[in-house]
């Protein structure tokens, strides 16, 4: 998706007009119907309400200024929201622009629109079309310009049979003719739900904000309480001390309604509340930037939680193909004739391997052309070796038992050096020339750099990581070895992998895997979190429950980081505005009732100028706070991988102990301001 | 100085019983063993011992048991007049009577009466002492099912009350009373039952000298963190508590059970170092509390005290200023209630402490049995925002603490409060505050410390309010009530919901919850959670008070 | 015939508690009432009785009008019903606060607050001892040094007004802050006329030479004891009553003190009864 990309949303920072956009967006959102599901901010919306009432029945410039500041915070709230769902919509409104009006030709010669295409439906699509929808290439071979989904402007190929025979709706052919078989759903496309994804639309809670709202939703519920059963305790204290005078805030009634409201705002847990959506839909978007789209937020949050990641070895941990890393020649032959003969089989042989072979030579450059009387022997599957004729010799290179038949004398040396080879994760290449055995091409699967600190990092953070391969068990446990990996799963097929899942989520474990053929499909809809490749097969797609765009098997990794990082977000601002309310006490009670009992006003550490202005500060600090942190949620918080305790000490250090110092400073200046204010 | 060194004697031997008597209470409960008396009891009862219940059954066993309990109690106190030993006393009046079953059968202790004028020998005997008895297993047997509950994996069941109530009741409340009771013999405390003793003084008055069962009943009143004094006046009471050392006894025989019951999760989870952490959390808040309240008494700050000298109002000589505070820290730290002194003549800050520990939700080291599971939901709580911290679905020995999970355990931490704030508030809005002793925010500390105290399950009382009203022992009663059972339904639920979770293996990224750190925040989070719910009360008690 | 599982459940529940009545409530006790027959625990178990009462409960040393008998060393106050009665235990339950007498002709009205009661047991003890009665807080005539004092902005500004809540007499200060300080009248509540309430400190030291348990009320209101230091008060006074020695009546005092239990538990304590019956050659 870098195409939606091209104008930078960058994470983090909003730009004023950023805000002044979503302005409206968050001024509908107080209908009270919305902030429904948000019970934290509705009751602070009702107190709003509440206060705005008795400022009308009883003006004064303190409860103008409340009321005020009371809507604002709900404001703020919903502006929260609202800017992190006007991100998706700018993505959303760049993909319905390459959802074009397709017309789609039915392989009977019919044409219908795209959107009444049914499951089932073959349609054909020639050179210069839209394919209209979703579907497997059952015929044919194209190359299609996938850049409106993925922002790749190179063309793929995709044809009928094996892994790439899957197409997307909205993306167009370039080249030649293919019958595609639909496999969608009207109205279901891949792009409808990429769509409604950056969208938010019909956003579902997630387990944990479930959970995390049943907890906000008890402290609200006890700051409620404590703050009402307050009053006929404040009525009994203000008549016991018939001396006290009356002041904003406490008077024979009790404390007046519009600090009752004040105090209910400022203890309830506002700062989480009014981010915690922003948080959720910010984190489905950090995934969406990286081209990965998750079917639900369920699969993100799953993917913090994953213990074990299965991976691919070939193009996951190892680069996608061998490279030749020692000549080892027989006894006898000099090194230099082995090294001289490889050099010269491999010339022509334009795969990575035989490239890699003449780099490792690194004898003076040959241009095959000025050797014109060699004859190149390409490899075929029968022969399994490839060559050089010269005049004077033949060499041949490749799989043991080919070259050993060829060359007409079977080695125990030689074999013993395949078997080595084949013990270290290697492949052995034989080389020959007539007659005899010259020695063995270590080929070498190379692991990626920076993997090993990758799964180091992993271990560190508590992920077990599990390499996949087709490989036999020797090679497989050397490259494993090498790679830093705890454990790997060899001569692997489908079901093994399937099973393999299964156990560890026995164990209690969650498991997290990429996949992009068919056959892929049983395991990755096993697995808590699986990834499809984009390039894979629509089975793929549909068992796993995010699809990466940019089919990079290492994306996993990330995603599980971003997964825990939405988590942690959460939690640091619960922290952070649990911890805030130690200051505010500090501001009110000292406010309410200091006139009452003048020895409260000890509490008073932070010196504030009034009654009404402590209050005032504590409100306006208490809505000020959300938009400082709208940036903080829309980017989740700083995540380094590292140990549950080390992350828990230094986010405790930051928004425990931050969240307590913040609020005396941020109160202190405010009242500072607005001591000035006359009336106050 | 004497003060610590008397607590410091304490920590000691609670340090060196909690490894033996934690395997003990550990052995008690997971062995498949049954003794004569237990096999007796099963059959009498009518269970099959190896019988395993879920926890709707398990809730509903304790329910009906509780139940009918408090009829049984209700009936006993109504009738006392037409039984044996019943020294003359009238019936219990209904709402007394009402207030005293729940009181009793729900581990508070709660005295609407004084014993020495208003019941006879039997009804304490077979009323008041049995629940003493069964109430604290009862409170066991349901931390027990929660962590049998954590150590479980995917099951439906908690083990069978029936067993749980009777082992613990015959293998460990009833030995170690037997040993307390003889120990508080030899000290003085009385055990007969004579109906008193008219004694002759030196300046030729007539002094009636109280008799009764009292050494028995004293010592589950401790062991069982019960508090009910079989007397008014208490463990201030010579015949209670006659001596300095037994004061020292009874708050040890207060703390061993709770601070021990640590040790049995610790083994029942596999990970004694959970028992560790654990009980470190009860114990630095307990250190804490003890320390600021020895410090406030001994500081003895207020008009009173200081005309006085020392704040030794409502104290007796033998305990000393210290020897009452630790005991007052200690009585209201679990959820017993005995006090050796009257709490109501604190200094202010003194006076509040009390009122905090109970407002802590008697977690540190808390009830018998209630202590522990109050202590791990504090646990649950924690372990969910820090858990999100370090970004894992949060997770306490290896179960994942969702959204089943939050709404039982905050709803367990929500129930206190509302009981005590609504209470409190409903006192003064319905003017029944009137019946306070004190003025102003004294008055309104001892409201205040009547609800909390019902509520949280502790007993011991601001005593000056008087509370055998019809409107208190109504509202005290229900907020016991509620208090004791709402709680311990949540907690059962949690445990199925715990029990039917398969474990997640421990690795780096999950959150260790047997470090220091995790025991600082749990600390932590019950004190800021504590504070943020009843500092707005507190202020216009017992803060502002001292604070004049 | 099948019962209903729930009734069921609490029939079980009710057999259950019979059978552990039966232990509990009858075995268990029982056996140790029966054990506290036996010589050696016989004693303790029925009240530690000797002569003239029991060694465990406190008494009163006053004549039937409740004065001191001043041949006795004299007990802590009590709030046991008259004064150690052990059918009614318990303490006064006044507050640190307590500062302000309810003042009324009728003494089923009239009520002190805990700091007048402090004052003027002080002031009688040391009428008694002939020492300094004195006590910070207090008025010279034994009653709470409190004043409501009335200011022009409810709890600040200027004073404007001053009374002695305690006292019906003459105040124990004749002006504060510039204005006189007026007696109090009975039955008028001063802080609901918007009284801030003030108590005095004076000059009195503050360790006066009463020490604190001869002036506040125990918890049991049935305490044996009394501090050293208030036995060795009285000490002059007992010793000149009885024509004994001063250092006679030392020495009983100091055989009838208990250290520290274990030589580190609690305060030291004389047992007051035990003390007076070996004055009286009882013990």
């Amino acid at each position: 998706m870098t195409m939606l990309l091209d104008k930078p949303v960058s994470a983090g920072t909003i730009a004023p007009a950023q805000l002044r956009r979503s302005l409206p967006q968050a001024l509908t959102k107080l209908d009270p119907r919305t902030m429904w599901r948000n019970p934290v901010m509705l009751i602070v919306e009702i107190g709003a309400v509440f206060t705005t009432v008795l400022s009308i029945a009883d003006p004064s410039v303190f409860a103008w200024i409340i009321t005020g500041w009371l809507w604002l915070t709900v404001v703020f709230a919903n502006l929260a929201e609202a800017v992190a769902e006007g991100r998706g919509k700018a993505q959303a409104a760049a993909l319905r622009a390459a959802k074009q009006d397709t017309v789609a030709y039915l392989k009977n010669g019919r044409e219908i629109p795209a959107t009444e295409l049914h499951l089932g439906d073959v349609v054909v699509v020639e050179a210069g079309q839209v394919i209209p929808g979703d579907g497997d290439v059952i015929e044919g071979i194209a190359s299609v310009d996938e850049s409106a989904i993925t922002g790749e402007s190179a063309p793929v190929i995709r044809e009928s049979g094996g892994d790439r025979s899957a197409v997307t709706g909205g993306t167009k052919v370039l080249s030649d003719r293919i019958v595609v078989r639909i496999t969608q759903r009207p109205g279901e496309s891949f792009v409808d739900r990429m769509i409604a994804l950056v969208e938010g639309a019909n956003r579902q809670k997630t387990p944990n904000e479930i959970a995390l709202n049943i907890l906000l939703a008890a402290l609200t519920i006890i700051f409620l309480l404590s703050v009402v059963t307050l009053q006929p305790l404040a009525i009994f204290s203000k008549a016991f001390q018939a001396a006290a005078p009356d002041t904003v805030a406490l008077n024979a009634d009790g404390v007046t309604g519009i600090v009752l409201v004040s105090l209910i705002v400022c203890l309830i847990p506002t700062t989480i509340g009014a981010l915690l959506s922003a948080i959720g839909i910010a984190g489905m978007d950090r995934l969406v930037q990286r081209n990965v789209l998750a079917m639900s937020g369920r699969a993100v949050e799953a993917a913090g939680d994953v213990t074990t990641l299965l991976l691919d070895k070939t193009g996951t941990i190892t680069l996608g193909n061998r490279q030749a890393a020692e000549f080892v020649p027989v006894n006898g032959v000099p090194l230099s004739s082995l090294v001289e003969a490889a050099h010269l089989s491999s010339l022509a042989d334009e795969t990575p391997e035989g490239r890699s072979v003449v780099q490792l030579a690194a004898l003076p450059s040959r241009e095959p052309g000025l050797m014109p009387d060699a004859v190149f022997v390409p490899f075929t599957a029968q022969t399994r070796m490839s060559g050089v004729d010269l005049p004077d010799r033949q060499i041949r290179k490749g799989a043991a038992v080919a070259v050993l038949k060829w060359a007409g004398k079977p080695s125990p040396e030689v074999t013993e050096i395949v078997d080595r080879i084949s013990d270290e994760g290697g492949t052995p290449l034989v080389v020959a020339e007539t007659g005899r055995v010259l020695g063995v091409i270590h080929l070498k699967d190379v692991v990626k750099p920076g993997m090993r600190e990758r799964f180091a990092e992993m271990r560190r953070m508590g992920i077990r990581t599990v390499m996949i391969t087709g490989d036999n068990p020797r090679t497989a446990a050397a490259i494993a070895a090498e790679a830093g990996v705890d454990d790997f799963l060899a001569e692997a097929t489908p079901e093994d992998k399937l099973a393999y899942i299964k156990k560890e989520q026995d164990g209690g474990r969650l498991v997290a895997m990429t996949g992009d053929g068919t056959n892929d499909a049983p395991a990755l809809a096993q697995a808590d979190v699986g990834v499809a490749m984009n390039t894979g097969t629509s089975a793929a797609k549909e068992a796993g429950n995010m699809v990466d765009l940019d089919s990079d098997p290492t994306k996993l990794i990330e995603i599980v980081e971003i997964g825990k990082q939405l988590l942690i977000t959460r939690g640091a601002l619960t922290t952070f505005s649990i911890s805030n309310d130690i200051a505010k006490y500090f501001a009110i009670i000292p406010a309410m009732f200091a006139a009452v009992y003048p020895g409260l006003d000890a509490l008073n550490i932070m010196r504030l100028h009034s009654p009404g202005s402590a209050i005032l500060s504590a409100v306006i600090f208490n809505a000020l706070i959300i938009v400082a942190l709208i940036p903080l949620a829309l980017r989740g918080v700083r995540y380094r991988p590292s140990s549950a305790s080390a992350l828990l000490r230094r986010n405790l250090w930051i928004y425990g102990l931050g969240g307590v110092v913040l609020p005396f400073l941020g109160i202190k200046l405010i009242d500072l301001l607005i001591q000035f204010i006359p009336g106050i | 100085m004497t003060g610590w060194i008397f607590a410091g004697s304490l920590v000691l031997a609670l340090v060196a019983v909690y490894r033996p008597f934690g395997d003990y209470l550990h052995r008690v409960v997971t062995g498949t063993r049954h003794n004569v008396v237990e096999r007796g009891v099963y059959r009498v009862v009518g269970v099959e011992p190896g019988t395993e219940q879920s926890w709707g059954v398990y809730a509903r066993s304790v329910l009906a048991f509780s139940a009918v309990s408090i009829l049984f109690l209700f009936l006993f106190l109504r009738l006392q007049d037409k039984l044996w030993l019943s020294l003359g006393v009238d019936p219990v009046n209904p709402h007394v009577a009402w207030n005293t079953a729940v009181s009793f059968v729900s581990n508070t202790n709660w005295q609407a009466y004084a014993g020495e004028s208003a019941l006879g020998h039997l009804v304490q005997m077979d009323g008041l002492a049995v629940q003493n008895f069964v109430s604290a297993a009862v409170g066991i047997a349901v931390a027990v099912a929660l962590v049998r509950g954590f150590a479980a994996k995917k099951t439906a069941t908690l083990g069978n009350f029936w067993v749980d109530l009777t082992r613990i009741t015959v293998r460990v409340l009833l030995p170690v009373c037997v040993l307390a009771t003889l120990v508080f013999m030899v000290a003085g405390v009385v055990q007969n039952l004579s109906g008193g003793t008219d004694v002759t003084t030196l300046t030729g008055a007539t002094q009636h000298i109280t008799g009764g069962p009292v050494a028995s009943q004293e010592a589950i009143k401790l062991l069982g963190t019960n508090g009910g004094g079989f007397y008014n006046a208490n463990s201030a009471h010579p015949f209670e508590n006659p001596t300095t050392w037994t004061n020292w006894l009874q708050m040890f025989l207060i703390l061993l059970i709770p601070f021990s019951l640590p040790r049995l999760f610790g083994r029942m989870v596999g990970q004694n170092r959970q028992g560790y952490a654990v009980v470190a959390v009860m114990a630095v808040l307990a250190l804490a509390s003890v320390a600021l309240t020895v410090a406030f008494e001994v500081h003895g700050a207020g008009t009173v005290p200081q005309a006085a000298g020392a704040a030794m109002e409502g104290k007796e000589t033998r305990f000393g200023v210290t020897g009452s505070a630790v005991y007052a820290a200690v009585t209201t730290l679990t959820s017993t209630g005995a006090v050796n002194s009257f709490h109501d003549s604190y200094t202010s800050f003194g006076g509040m402490m009390p009122l905090v520990n109970m407002m802590l939700g008697e977690v540190a080291p808390g009830g018998t049995g209630s202590g522990l599971y109050g202590l791990l939901i504090l646990a649950i709580i924690t372990v969910f925002v820090a858990g999100l911290m370090v970004g894992r679905t949060p997770e306490y020995l290896g179960k994942k603490i969702g959204a089943r999970e939050m709404k039982l355990a905050s709803s367990y931490f929500l129930i206190t409060p509302a009981l005590v704030l609504t209470g409190t508030a409903a006192a003064f809005a319905t003017g029944n505050n009137g019946t306070a002793l004190n003025v102003g925010p004294h008055g309104l500390s001892e409201v205040l410390y009547a609800f909390t105290s019902a509520a949280n399950n502790n007993g011991s009382a601001f005593a000056g309010i008087t509370v055998n009203t019809l409107w208190w022992d109504t509202a005290l009663g229900l907020a016991m009530l509620l208090g004791r059972f709402l709680p311990m339904v949540l907690v059962l639920a949690l445990a199925g919901s715990l029990a039917r979770q398969k474990v997640t293996p421990e690795s780096e990224g999950t959150l260790p919850t047997h470090q220091p750190l995790f025991v600082g925040l749990v600390v932590g989070v019950t004190v800021v959670l504590v504070a943020l719910t009843f500092l707005p009360a507190l202020a216009l008690g017992p803060i502002a008070e001292g604070l004049s | 015939m099948r019962l209903p599982a729930w009734l069921g459940q609490h029939l079980a529940a009710l057999r259950a508690l019979l059978v552990l009545t039966v232990l509990l409530g009858f075995a268990y006790p029982l056996a140790f009432v029966a054990l506290g027959r036996v010589p050696g625990l016989a004693d303790n178990a029925a009240g530690s009785l000797v002569t003239a009462g029991s060694s465990l409960i406190g008494q009163s040393f006053t004549d039937a009008d409740g004065n001191p008998v001043p041949r006795y060393f004299q007990s802590r106050p009590s709030a046991a019903g008259d004064g150690y009665d052990p059918t009614s235990t318990g303490a006064s339950n006044l507050g640190p606060e307590s500062v302000v007498d309810t003042l009324s002709a009728d003494p089923e009205e009239a009520a002190p607050s805990l700091l007048s009661q402090v004052c003027a047991r002080s002031l009688a003890i040391g009428e008694l001892e002939g020492v300094d009665g004195s006590r910070p807080y207090c008025t010279p005539d034994g009653v709470g040094a409190v004043l409501a004092v009335f200011h022009r902005d409810g709890l600040t500004g200027p004073v404007t007004r001053a009374v002695s809540v305690n006292q019906t007499g003459t105040p124990f200060l004749p002006t504060y802050q510039g204005v006189p300080v007026e007696p109090a009248q009975p039955g008028q509540d001063y802080r609901a006329q918007g009284g801030v309430i003030t108590p005095i400190r004076g000059t009195a030291p503050s360790h006066p030479v009463i020490p604190p348990d001869a002036v506040t009320a125990s918890g049991s209101g049935l305490d044996p004891h009394i501090s050293p230091a208030y036995a060795n008060l009285q000490a002059p006074r007992v010793a000149r009553e009885r024509g004994l020695p001063l250092d006679r009546v030392h020495e009983l005092i100091a055989e009838h003190t208990a250290g520290r239990a274990l030589g580190f538990l609690g305060d030291p304590t004389v047992n007051v009864l035990q003390l007076n019956s070996a004055l009286d050659g009882k013990s």
